[in-house]
């Protein structure tokens, strides 16, 4: 029979549109919110969901996994006095490692003696160029730059990011991807701890 | 925008008459009226076009915005979403396109490649960016940018010609006559020159010679 395929992809639509409201009035009887929650959008990005799935975006947001990455930011720490030092300390390893060679570091000298500072005096990321592949965050041995997953930069201009809009805090990082820092925070203990150990060590050893 | 941003009046209108008269501009009026209705031209050049096309579908659902009519023809459409690398072989046919639209047109350079070159930056063969000859009027960053990161981009669009007046745009500007006409690449400088293939061949082929003879 001509047309029994329309029909058979036309029913699949009508009843995801009934699904909808079925799923709806079942949620709304147990007391949960379907939509602007996160249960309710974890729900709907599963494979058990039944009826509309969209993710209605500046309103709700998907939820992505820890390691989702977008572009990169520079970690500082937060002193006590409300200044702000950055991690980096403009080695330039992650310039190197850049594929499309999208960071440009400019290092800070002594204005002394004009001997050079590990600190960076200019820092720019390229965000039109980047491709987001994480080779910086991965190469950096101080833990300095780490992958975002904020991803609502779009703008009317090129996006060059300088270093006071690439630096967020350390606490910041914290919340974005809780795992990978705490991961980090134990290692720089345990290492820490180790050197402390082997200095009691080499002291202690003069005097045996 | 909704009807109470829409009729935002510097006047006073009396109580009573509040819910039958509405004061607007033509400005307000004219850009609400477009913001919701940018229809792409449908081509997609490399990765970032699978993107585009997972904004169009229920996941992300694009049409929200009145952006899900994809128009396979440019006399159709309202906006170039250049999605991908773009090539020297290709650059004119998306310059003609660019010509072919009428106005109001805009350009949204999505991805590293189209925004920047992105890791082609450098490379023979990739234009460096697509505003070396377009006016792109949104950059979206990444690579690809997430249907999320697109759509964000599309809201960035929408508060442009929100904030749009019919007096300033490019296209009603009289000073500037064919102001929106971008002139064809030219070979060579811009493009590959397909013309020098076979003298190019002959160099290598030659150069081939000599290294073999050495």
């Amino acid at each position: 029979m001509y047309g029994l395929g329309i029909l058979k992809g036309l029913s699949v639509t009508w009843k995801r549109f009934w699904d909808t409201y079925i799923d709806d009035i079942s949620w709304a009887m147990s007391g949960r919110k379907r939509y602007h929650t996160e249960e309710g959008i974890r729900h709907r990005s599963s494979k058990n969901t039944k009826g509309i799935f969209t993710v209605q975006y500046p309103e709700e947001q998907l939820i992505v996994p820890e390691e989702f990455r977008f572009i990169p930011f520079l970690v500082y720490e937060e002193q006590a006095d409300g200044k702000k030092e950055p991690r980096c300390t403009a080695c330039g390893i992650c310039s190197k490692a850049c594929p499309p060679q999208c960071i440009w570091i400019v290092r800070s000298s002594d204005s002394v003696t004009g001997k050079p500072v590990s600190t960076p005096a200019e820092f720019y990321i390229d965000m039109d160029i980047c491709m987001n592949c994480g080779f910086c965050a991965e190469y950096c041995p101080f833990d300095a730059i780490k992958m975002d997953h904020d991803f609502d930069i779009a703008s009317q201009g090129r996006n060059v990011y300088n270093l006071e809009k690439l630096l967020k805090p350390a606490s910041y990082y914290a919340e974005v991807r809780p795992l990978n820092y705490n991961q980090e925070e134990e290692a720089r203990k345990a290492k820490e701890a180790a050197k402390a150990a082997r200095a009691a060590g080499t002291a202690a050893a003069p005097t045996a | 925008m909704d009807n109470e941003k829409l009729s935002l009046p510097n006047y006073d209108i009396p109580e009573d008459m509040q819910d039958v008269v509405a004061i607007t501009t033509l400005d307000r009026l004219y850009n609400w009226g477009r913001r919701s209705s940018v229809w792409p031209l449908m081509f997609g050049l490399a990765c970032c076009a699978i993107e585009m096309i997972a904004a169009q579908t229920a996941r992300y659902d694009m049409a929200r915005f009145g952006m899900e009519v994809m128009r396979p023809t440019p006399r159709q459409a309202d906006m170039m979403l250049v999605s991908g690398t773009v090539t020297k072989k290709m650059l004119p046919v998306i310059v003609r396109l660019y010509n072919q639209m009428p106005e109001p047109k805009y350009v949204v350079a999505m991805g590293a490649c189209a925004s920047g070159g992105g890791p082609f930056k450098e490379g023979y063969n990739v234009v460096a960016g697509i505003d070396k000859f377009l006016p792109v009027d949104i950059y979206i960053p990444g690579c690809p940018p997430t249907p999320q990161a697109l759509i964000a981009g599309m809201i960035k669009l929408q508060e442009k010609i929100d904030k749009e007046s019919i007096k300033k745009v490019r296209w009603y500007n009289k000073e500037k006559k064919d102001g929106n006409y971008v002139p064809m690449p030219i070979l060579g400088p811009d493009l590959i020159d397909v013309r020098r293939n076979a003298e190019i061949r002959d160099i290598s082929a030659k150069a081939a010679v000599l290294k073999e003879s050495a």
